[in-house]
């Protein structure tokens, strides 16, 4: 068509790549390569651990990351975001977020110290109701990103805004006291279980955030409740022309996130016994974080547990050896940046296996 | 043609760690011809592409261009150089309008630097003219089907004045009437002295299309022919390494009862979607053992019904009778229809079939979950048992079943998909396009297993823009025309005319 | 592969089970170091767990702690943040006790939540000087605070007698609902203003603190009360919102405006005094001076009675003193 151009052009260096083949190893090395994608996460937890004991201060003799007390308060204080991300885990597997899981929290702190202060319930009734509110809180916006296929970010920012909205009307915007005994205005003694520990070593909250994990990774492993979550995650609409019930999991898996949300709300308010409306605000950006350093791709339809597990721990960890050495208040939030980043990026690496 | 030619690829070859993709290929395109590459997947065809059009940089062997040596640095190099490709794949912006993606990059501007939407919307609608398409150039892409993206394409490569212009399998996505259109195109395109590089799988359009024909084989050359004195034999022998007996299978058991019947199935969407036409008045029915075809040009609405039929379809609301062994059937959903023993094998195999990252296990079980677990827990026992057994079955090739899907080629990935639906045990078979992007020799594999399908019972709806392919495998072929059934042509009386005819509406013109 | 899959599931139990259980020993056993050691010429580790760096407030009060410290010699101070969150600043005190501080300075983010650590501190002899937000029971060594009560009625106090002396509408900007201060300050106000019956609130809304917030509902409240005389903030940044709120409808001079905090940085309530942005404004003590003064009196004096509870009085700011106030508080030109 057109006159053949009279120069031929000399080339720039390469615009596009070459397409990757997918890496080739010997089957040992491949393999070890592949788990060490695979268990990212724990690896860096291993790293962060060893390096926490290396550079933690030592005071009469003693480690002090590795004592007793420090160790147990590291448990402790991840358990709440831990419970929080083993939910989100699942959430973000099919491919969604859940932004509300922080303010469900702070519902459900509420929810637990009204029902057993102002309405004198006990504490069965009050964690059923409480896990109910929070399960059926999930449930509806499952419904709604399911039903109406709004973008689970945006049904989720929104009850977000209402479940503190809720929490605040319910509290009368005042954070209610626990305080233990029989008599009115006072809480069943044995509420206050969930701020002790275990032969006083190991604190409560961390043996449910235990318990839960070891359950949410087997129900990940074994069921095929799973294999759905992964399916809708790696593809939805062939999920849908398989028969997946995507509806059906979605809202499900929105519900679980409520529910262990409402779970860890339910902790918080043991612990610190109080619920204010204000309790766990940008509990689900460390969540996320958490699920982020475990190698859940936000994409959805590839990531695991025990991934998720680590990675709060890791979390955990940092937080507490920064603060051991003393490291400023806001040197620590860029560390926990350059964490979460580095962490994605280890997952950019990760070979495509053949 | 006695000039120099257009290109000339002297030696070229191309390896990918110990795998010699490419070794030692000689070829030339000339002005004015289409020259016809041909090969199995894997043969080698995909990377002389991408050598060619500037994607891969790095390989041995020389590259001339109207007689002067060249090395393109990337994609954009091999454009300027006059190289221009039409990618199987269509790399369009679904969220942008088709004169926005025709013109991407290289926006026409007004005097005053702003984008001259108008000259850019006229210059579209030209080109897709010169297609013989009607699209108003100011829809999104993402509304188009994939056939119509692909014209865009075409469109846009046209736009770019290419001297050269690669086309891998063009139409792939297209029905009759459009593939028509584009060979005119490509006569047009030849008479001004552009040279085609033409891939297909179709041998019926390379002996229409091609002046010459190189057959490439496990990274060679294993041939160049003549399309007009070769016969089909010849170049698939070439290609395959053997002589292939009997493609299209004949001979078949005598159909059972009916099993599907659908009367007056109409679908009126609540929200009308463009590019969509619902079911406005099917009547057909598939006897069990049999295998109906379903044919029309793009748009008829082929698609749509097989998706309605799979309780996958647009909502909305609907009229007329589907039973099924003479009960009525209302799919809600993928999961009533699987309930009913209906499975369906949907035409966009990436998009819609396979979940390409995870595992063919993954993948294979999927639909059938609920026959290997007790309790909500799968047991591993019998999926690896299941798999294994499935995989052979059906003769897939892959490495192992915990490799990525994505790693498999083409016709693999599809015979992965029909795994997945025979694990729930159907006896109605929907197949949209199921050897679309397959290769000729898993082509032949996927024949041979819907016979035995039927043979074994099954009821089988096909729909499929090869005429040769419904012709041969089809016990009737029923004919779509905007959404309504207007033949219905037994084997003995359909012929390529007789099904172009009804689905050129010719039969059916009180319907407009 | 298998294998590795589940070695790493066995390590991350394994781990998770060391981090809990690894040492069985109790208590890091420092209990009673502080005390004893007290007298001069050694080295003190005092921690200081804010609630909220990113309050003004809390910052100037970091700052006057540190400050005050670097006067005594040997104290080191370290700070941490708990960002608002109940939890955090419990984990921040139970590291403190980790590193063996010798002495603990806390202004707790809410009183119920952080008194069960507060009390294992003071439990385990390490003396707690609680600042600003009380902790509930007794189990500290002192409280030093303002008085919001007594601050909010001195405002009311001064709107009676000069601000509004014939009366006039007021609207209230309050804090963030359910917060002390919030309350005390409303009801410092009302108690102040009782003796002036020509002094009516028109309208009461929260802000949050928030300066932005200010802003907005100043807008919200011009609209539907076009005839304020004044506005009494609850603190400065929502003064100064709703100033910029007045200004935009050209009523910046029409109203008058007061604040409270008054702290000395440039961004401060003074500074808007002095700039005539605001009427007045009414020092909130931060205490951190006072809680170092009373950190040395313990670690260094070795003093073993000192008062339970110092309540710090407030200081009104008007034009004519700003100035003067914000060097003698150390402010930053």
């Amino acid at each position: 068509m057109n006159p053949p151009s009279p120069t031929v052009v000399a080339e720039a260096p390469p615009e596009t790549p070459p397409r990757r083949r997918p890496i080739r190893l010997p089957r040992d090395r491949h393999a070890i390569v592949d788990s060490f994608f695979r268990f990212q996460s724990l690896f860096g937890l291993v790293a962060v651990f060893v390096i926490a004991i290396a550079v933690s201060p030592v005071r009469n003799g003693e480690n002090v990351f590795l004592s007793s007390g420090n160790l147990a308060n590291i448990v402790r204080a991840v358990s709440e975001i831990g419970i929080i991300a083993v939910g989100m885990t699942f959430v973000i597997l099919i491919g969604g977020i859940d932004l509300s899981v922080g303010a469900v929290l702070g519902l459900a702190a509420v929810g637990s110290a009204t029902l057993m202060v102002d309405s004198g319930m006990g504490v069965l009734p009050t964690v059923l109701i409480v896990l109910f509110i929070g399960a059926a809180f999930g449930a509806t916006q499952g419904a709604i990103v399911a039903r109406l296929g709004i973008q689970s970010f945006i049904v989720t920012l929104a009850g977000l805004q209402a479940a503190r909205g809720i929490a605040r009307m319910w509290s009368g915007g005042l954070g209610i006291p626990i305080a233990y005994g029989d008599g009115p205005q006072e809480a069943p003694e044995s509420f206050s279980v969930l701020s002790g520990s275990i032969n006083g070593i190991l604190p409560v909250p961390a043996l449910l955030f235990l318990a839960i994990g070891v359950g949410a990774l087997l129900v990940l492993r074994s069921t095929a409740f799973a294999r759905h979550v992964y399916a809708i995650g790696g593809n939805e609409k062939a999920a849908r022309l398989s028969g997946v019930p995507v509806r059906r999991v979605r809202v499900t898996v929105f519900a679980i996130a409520g529910l262990l949300a409402a779970l860890a709300g339910i902790i918080h308010a043991g612990q610190l016994n109080q619920g204010s409306p204000n309790d766990g605000a940008g509990y689900e950006l460390d969540a996320i974080a958490a699920v982020v350093i475990g190698g859940t791709s936000l994409a959805g339809g590839s990531g695991s547990m025990g991934g998720t597990i680590a990675g709060a721990l890791l979390l955990g960890i940092l937080n507490n050896i920064l603060a051991l050495n003393n490291i400023d208040a806001n040197v620590q939030l860029v560390v926990k940046g350059l964490v979460i980043v580095a962490a994605a990026a280890l997952q950019k690496l990760r070979p495509r296996i053949a | 043609m006695t000039d120099s030619p257009l290109v000339r690829m002297t030696g070229i070859g191309k390896r990918f760690g110990g795998v010699h993709a490419c070794r030692d290929i000689d070829l030339t395109v000339r002005a004015g011809e289409v020259h016809a590459l041909l090969g199995e997947n894997g043969a080698g065809k995909s990377t002389l592409i991408n050598i060619l059009s500037g994607v891969i940089t790095e390989y041995d062997g020389a590259i001339e261009v109207s007689g002067r040596p060249v090395s393109f640095g990337g994609p954009a190099g091999a454009q300027r150089a006059g190289i221009a490709t039409i990618h199987q794949e269509l790399d369009l912006v679904a969220g942008l309008s088709i004169a926005e993606n025709m013109f991407l990059g290289r926006e026409p501007r007004t005097r005053v630097g702003t984008v001259d939407i108008r000259r850019m919307r006229r210059q579209a609608t030209d080109h897709l003219r010169t297609l013989g398409a009607d699209l108003d150039p100011r829809r999104l892409v993402g509304s188009l089907r994939v056939g119509e993206q692909q014209l865009v394409e075409i469109g846009r490569a046209l736009s770019l004045d290419a001297r050269v212009l690669i086309m891998d399998e063009p139409t792939a996505a297209l029905a009759d009437a459009e593939v028509e259109r584009l060979f005119a195109t490509i006569a047009e395109l030849r008479r001004a002295g552009v040279g085609i590089v033409y891939i297909s799988h179709r041998m019926a359009e390379i002996e229409v299309v091609a002046d010459r024909v190189t057959v490439l084989r496990n990274g060679g050359v294993a041939g160049s022919v003549d399309p007009k004195t070769a016969s089909r034999d010849d170049i698939i022998q070439l290609m395959v390494g053997r002589s292939v007996d009997a493609l299209f299978g004949e001979g078949r058991n005598e159909p059972g009862d009916v099993l599907l019947d659908v009367r007056g199935l109409a679908v009126t969407p609540r929200r009308p979607t463009p590019g969509r036409t619902e079911p406005a008045g099917v009547d057909l029915s598939v006897r069990a053992g049999e295998i109906v075809g379903l044919a029309g040009l793009m748009g008829a609405g082929r698609t749509e019904l097989l998706e309605t039929l799979f309780g996958a379809g647009g909502s909305g609301r609907r009229a007329g009778q589907v039973t099924i062994d003479g009960r009525p059937y209302r799919p809600h959903g993928p999961r009533t229809a699987l309930a009913r023993g209906v499975a369906f094998v949907p035409e966009d195999r990436r998009g819609a079939g396979l979940m390409l990252e995870h595992s063919v296990t993954d993948n294979v079980v999927l639909s059938a979950l609920s026959s290997m677990t007790t309790l909500g827990l799968v047991r591993r026992q019998a999926v690896r048992r299941t798999v294994a057994g499935e995989l052979r079955a059906l003769a897939v090739k892959a490495a192992s079943p915990a490799v990525a899907t994505a790693t498999l080629s083409g016709g693999n990935q599809q015979k992965v998909v029909f795994a997945k639906q025979l694990l729930t045990r159907p006896r109605l078979l929907l197949l949209d396009e199921p050897t679309r992007g397959v290769d000729i020799g898993a082509k032949a594999e996927i024949y041979r297993l819907l016979h035995q399908l039927a043979d074994n019972g099954i009821a089988i709806l096909l729909a499929s823009s090869e005429l040769p392919e419904l012709l041969s495998l089809c016990d009737r072929v029923v004919v779509l025309h905007r959404g309504r059934t207007v033949a219905a042509l037994p084997r003995a009386s359909a012929t390529q005319q007789a099904i172009l005819a009804a689905a050129n509406g010719d039969d059916a013109k009180e319907a407009r | 592969m298998r294998y590795a899959r589940r070695a790493a599931t066995i390590l991350a139990l394994a781990a998770l089970v060391a981090t809990s259980a690894c040492s069985v020993e109790d208590d890091p056993g420092s209990s009673s170091d502080a005390s004893a050691k007290c007298g001069s010429g050694k080295d003190f580790l005092i921690g200081m767990s804010q609630a909220n760096n990113a309050e003004p407030y809390r910052q100037v009060m970091n700052d006057d702690v540190t400050n005050a410290a670097k006067s005594v010699p040997g104290f080191k101070v370290v700070v941490s943040d708990a960002a608002q969150d109940n939890s955090k600043q419990v984990a921040d005190v139970e590291n403190f006790l980790s590193q063996g501080i010798n002495l603990l300075i806390i202004s707790p983010n809410e009183a119920k939540p952080l008194t069960a650590v507060v009390k294992k501190a003071y439990d385990q002899g390490i003396p707690v000087i609680v600042l600003d937000r009380k902790v509930e029971g007794d189990a500290y060594t002192a409280f030093i605070g303002g008085d919001n009560v007594a601050i909010g009625k001195a405002a009311g106090e001064y709107y009676a007698k000069t601000l509004l002396p014939q009366g006039g509408k007021v609207v209230e900007i309050s804090g963030l609902p359910g917060s002390t201060p919030a309350a005390e300050r409303a009801q410092g106000f009302r108690e102040g203003i009782a003796s002036n019956p020509k002094i009516e609130i028109v309208a009461s809304q929260t802000a949050e603190w928030l300066r932005e917030k200010g802003q907005s509902v100043m807008d919200a409240m011009l609209k539907a009360n076009p005839d304020i005389d004044a506005v009494y903030s609850h603190n400065d940044p929502m003064a100064e919102g709703a100033y910029l709120a007045a200004k935009a409808a050209g009523k910046e001079t029409a109203i008058k405006f007061t604040g409270i905090d008054a702290l000395p940085v440039p961004s401060g309530g003074i500074k808007a005094v002095e700039q005539g942005r605001l009427q007045a404004t009414f020092q909130y003590p931060t205490g951190g001076r006072e809680a170092i003064d009373l950190a040395k009196k313990i670690l260094v004096d070795c003093a073993k009675d000192v008062p339970k509870t110092t309540t710090l009085g407030t200081q009104q700011i008007t034009k004519e003193n700003a100035a003067e106030v914000y060097t003698t508080l150390g402010g930053k030109q």
